[in-house]
């Protein structure tokens, strides 16, 4: 290490220290490190340093200006805290940025915070706001907007917010609302966090596609309609389900040209082709597009087959499949309420066999405990119980469920079909009496915690520990578990509280343990997340979890 | 003539109120609310979220009492907190409560909000309604001529060569629904893997720029489902009109057979084909909803696709009162056309 480098390590927290040691020590992988590293408020750069390497660096350059025609659905835009889709996010993020950024490689980037620190149980973060930064009607961006963000999005009673979920460690209980004192403005450019617990999920949450800071003038619920933002474009044209234009804001000096941050594109193009992918090839072929969303299954194939770029990144994007504990059918029996269904539902499925038919054999099979190898904490060495359908069907004798039908719901589309119907027919393999039942999208979601039997997709996030929180966590809103256990729980809060990695990883190890004892859920493969894009641009690689990064995103330099 | 027409506008609003009613108490049904209210706030949001999200904009009302507030004829639904108005149906965004006023339904002339699309439900008719007359016109253009030449030939002279290949290519071009010859003529035709690339399998620069290739597969498709169908109907008129008494008389008289069919037989064969040709339209109203998803041609059908498949209650209201005019209007045009075609027929 040179001496500029051991300078700079003076001030960084202890805990990323300790990471860069277990680094070389090949305790942790670099991914891992940086993910942990950065969300403790050290920069990628030190991070990098800290471990002796160099931040990977875009190969090509691009040149300034130029149109982009981008294949995504346009939704209709609505309160940011509410969003629901990533793509309501990406138009948005033309005028409306993030505090942070989390990248494909793990990492934590300030963007409108120029820094941030945790003490060192991470139970108080210090955030320092970019100096500089204002708004495209000419107000600086301050402390007070950024404190103005978190209690909006601390509100856990606004109907459809989800960021209540994320920051939930300065949500009152009581009153649901930011806790007193919990958001502290300490001068312009400071705001300190005092958590009620600790948490390291906080900045991850507020890199999150909801998490988009907006002015306090702003009517969150007309979005379109008035652009008050910090970013460098605006939307000058958009339609639901048709197009949305991006155009850039020439009266506005966005903050990021004078931090080298790019915005290369004047114009970028959202054009809607609904979700069926053979529109996707029809488009391409027509020059109609220059990038589309997401290409899955057999499709990809055919987009390389059309001379296109692919761009390809092992993802937390996953499936569960997984009962109900607290559904009833029509006599009020509690279907799956004997844990011996559940391990015999689990035991009877291949999740390579999923993976390949479901996806084509892009990703990787997982554990059935919705914790891998993309998440910091995961421990490997706990795997699913194996697979086995003799033994599964056993045990579903011993429970008495030999002869009860089961219903296993899914949602109507590629991937998510085709992995549901692979779960039923190795399920029929194995001796269980399966009814296979389709929902068209439109219909599916209004009861889809609800039902006894079905599966449902998750996004990637950055920690393993998040997705546990939000969906597995006793009584939480997205528990399509029905599943409680006070001792996974109990184990839940200590992670969330250490910032060892070996002390926290231990902990992991049990919390997968008990998913998998458990039977809560199929968890059948991680997906590689895939899209395809024309050659001749920059910046357009998949995010691993779908973030927006326009601002990235350019025709490659001739 | 006059009281006709106006006793035909008066079943046109009655028709207009039934069905919007109807279509008014299916949307209103209590899942469908509660799909509605997930696809606007958030998609898994909790029941006690829904309920409230339903209450705070009025739609646990009784049933009467919100169609009533779509019609116009009772004020709309506002909330208040602390005896000050918070919320008002009537202010859509970007206008404030007080400019909004308390009525604001069919009859102010207001159509409503599309949840869906966030924009005033006239407004998307409109620009989505002109789309399809786009694709509709070049439709009647290509389908019209197309179909009165195939069925006049083949009417021309029953059971010929002539007529059974024309009769085999009307009956096979009906029997193909629009879903099964879109995808056929995608995949034949504009399809970069196998066979000619001639044309495009998108029409989304259409709603811009029409252009041969970006075009032609819609309309083709639409035009051929009904041009069989109208060609039949022109053949057997034909047929008849061929074998008619005074058709005879002119053949013995010496008449060139070019002149019968021109002069003497295609006035009289068209009678029944144009009652058709006014009935089909309405009928297309189906293939477009069909073909404009297929080729990402984004007019009415495709809205009325979006409206339904996410419960947009104001929009599909507006459909509804679009497709019975539509109907009702080419009614109206048929049974006055009728009249001028035929002598022998008269309306009070």
């Amino acid at each position: 290490m040179t001496k500029h480098d051991v300078k700079n390590m003076q001030g960084v927290h202890h805990g990323a220290l300790m990471y860069a040691q277990e680094y070389k020590d090949g305790l942790m992988d670099r991914r891992e490190f940086l993910s942990r590293a950065t969300a403790l408020g050290v920069t990628t750069a030190t991070a990098y340093a800290l471990i002796g390497s160099e931040p990977a660096k875009a190969a090509a350059h691009a040149q300034q200006g130029g149109t982009l025609r981008y294949q995504m659905e346009v939704r209709a835009p609505k309160d940011p805290r509410t969003f629901d889709w990533t793509q309501l996010a990406t138009v948005t993020a033309g005028w409306l940025e993030y505090l942070v950024e989390y990248n494909s490689d793990g990492s934590f980037n300030p963007m409108l915070l120029e820094s941030w620190e945790a003490n060192d149980d991470a139970s108080v973060y210090t955030l320092k706001v970019r100096p500089g930064v204002t708004w495209n009607n000419g107000d600086p961006f301050t402390a007070e907007h950024v404190a103005f963000n978190f209690t909006r999005w601390a509100d856990g009673t606004a109907e459809g917010n989800s960021m209540a979920a994320r920051v939930a460690s300065l949500v009152d209980p009581e009153t649901n609302q930011a806790a007193e004192g919990a958001i502290e403005v300490v001068d312009d450019l400071t705001v300190r966090l005092n958590l009620l617990n600790p948490d390291i999920t906080i900045i991850p949450g507020i890199s999150d596609y909801p998490a988009a800071v907006i002015h306090p003038d702003q009517d969150p619920n007309n979005t379109i309609g008035q652009q008050l933002g910090t970013g460098p474009y605006l939307c000058t044209q958009h339609e639901v389900g048709v197009r949305a234009t991006l155009e850039r804001n020439t009266d506005h000096d966005w903050w990021g040209y004078a931090a080298g941050k790019g915005a290369y594109l004047d114009r970028i193009e959202f054009i809607d082709y609904g979700t069926d992918p053979s529109a996707f090839v029809a488009a391409y072929a027509a020059d109609e597009i220059d990038l589309n969303w997401e290409s899955v299954g057999e499709y990809v194939e055919l987009f390389d087959g059309l001379g296109l770029v692919r761009s390809e990144i092992p993802s937390g994007f996953t499936i569960v499949i997984r009962p109900n504990q607290l559904a009833t059918d029509a006599d009020g029996k509690v279907i799956f309420e004997d844990k011996r269904v559940r391990q015999a539902i689990a035991m009877a499925v291949d999740n390579e066999v999923c993976l390949e038919l479901g996806m084509a054999g892009y990703g990787i099979p997982a554990d059935n405990c919705h914790v891998g190898p993309m998440h910091p904490e995961h421990a490997p060495e706990v795997t699913r119980i194996p697979y086995d359908p003799e033994r599964a069907f056993e045990l579903l004798q011993e429970a008495g469920m030999a002869d009860y039908e089961f219903e296993l719901i899914s949602i109507d589309d590629d991937w998510r079909r085709n992995t549901t119907d692979a779960v039923a027919a190795q399920l029929r393999d194995a001796g269980f009496n399966i009814k296979r039942t389709i929902l068209p999208g439109s219909t599916f979601w209004n009861d889809w915690t609800k039902y006894a039997f079905s599966s449902t997709n998750w996004n990637h996030r950055p920690l393993g520990v998040q997705v546990l929180g939000l969906a597995y966590r006793t009584g939480v809103a997205w528990n399509e578990f029905g599943w409680s256990n006070p001792e996974f729980d109990a184990l839940l809060n200590e992670a969330n509280a250490i910032a060892d990695a070996d002390a926290r990883r231990e902990v992991m190890a049990k919390i997968q343990a008990i998913v998998i004892e458990e039977g809560v859920t199929i968890q059948p493969y991680w997906r590689s997340a895939i899209r395809h894009h024309k050659p001749g641009f920059v910046g357009l690689e998949r995010h691993v979890a779908d973030l927006p990064q326009l601002y990235k995103m350019g025709i490659a330099a001739s | 003539m006059g009281l006709f027409i106006l006793r035909r506008l008066g079943v046109m609003i009655l028709t207009a109120l039934c069905l919007t009613f109807i279509v008014f108490t299916l949307t209103n049904l209590e899942p469908n609310l509660e799909k509605l209210a997930k696809n606007q706030a958030n998609a898994r949001m909790t029941d006690d979220q829904v309920i409230s999200w339903l209450d705070n904009r009025g739609y646990n009302d009784p049933m009467l009492i919100k169609y009533g507030r779509w019609l116009g004829v009772l004020p709309h639904f506002t909330r208040e907190e602390d005896g000050e108005v918070v919320y008002s149906r009537c202010a859509t965004p970007g206008t404030t409560i007080e400019e909004a006023g308390s009525f604001c339904g069919v009859l102010q002339g207001n159509w409503g909000w599309s949840t869906v699309f966030q924009n005033e439900v006239l407004e998307i008719l409109g620009v989505r309604g002109w789309q399809t007359a786009k694709l509709m016109f070049f439709v009647m253009l290509v389908m019209v001529p197309g179909a009165l030449i195939v069925g006049v030939l083949a009417g021309m002279k029953e059971g010929s060569k002539l007529d059974r290949s024309l009769s085999t290519f009307s009956i096979g071009t009906t029997a193909t629904p629009e879903y099964v010859s879109g995808v056929i003529f995608i995949s034949l035709l504009a399809s970069p893997m196998i066979g000619p690339n001639w044309f495009v399998g998108s029409a989304q620069t259409a709603m811009d720029n029409i252009t041969f290739e970006n075009f032609t597969l819609p309309v083709l498709t639409i035009a051929l489902y009904g041009m069989g169908y109208i060609a039949r109907m022109t053949r057997a008129s034909m047929t008849e009109v061929m074998t008619a008494q005074y058709i005879r008389t002119a053949r013995l008289k010496g008449v060139s057979f070019q002149q019968i069919v021109l002069k003497h037989a295609l006035r009289n064969a068209l009678i029944a084909p144009f009652t058709v040709i006014m009935l089909q339209l309405p009928w297309l109203l189906n293939g477009v909803v069909i073909v404009e998803t297929l080729f990402n041609f984004k007019g009415f059908g495709w809205t009325l696709v979006q409206a339904a498949g996410n419960n947009d209650i104001e929009l599909l209201l507006g459909v509804s009162i679009i497709s019975v005019v539509v109907v009702l209007v080419t009614q109206l045009i048929s049974d006055i056309g009728y009249v001028f075609l035929n002598p022998r027929i008269r309306i009070a």
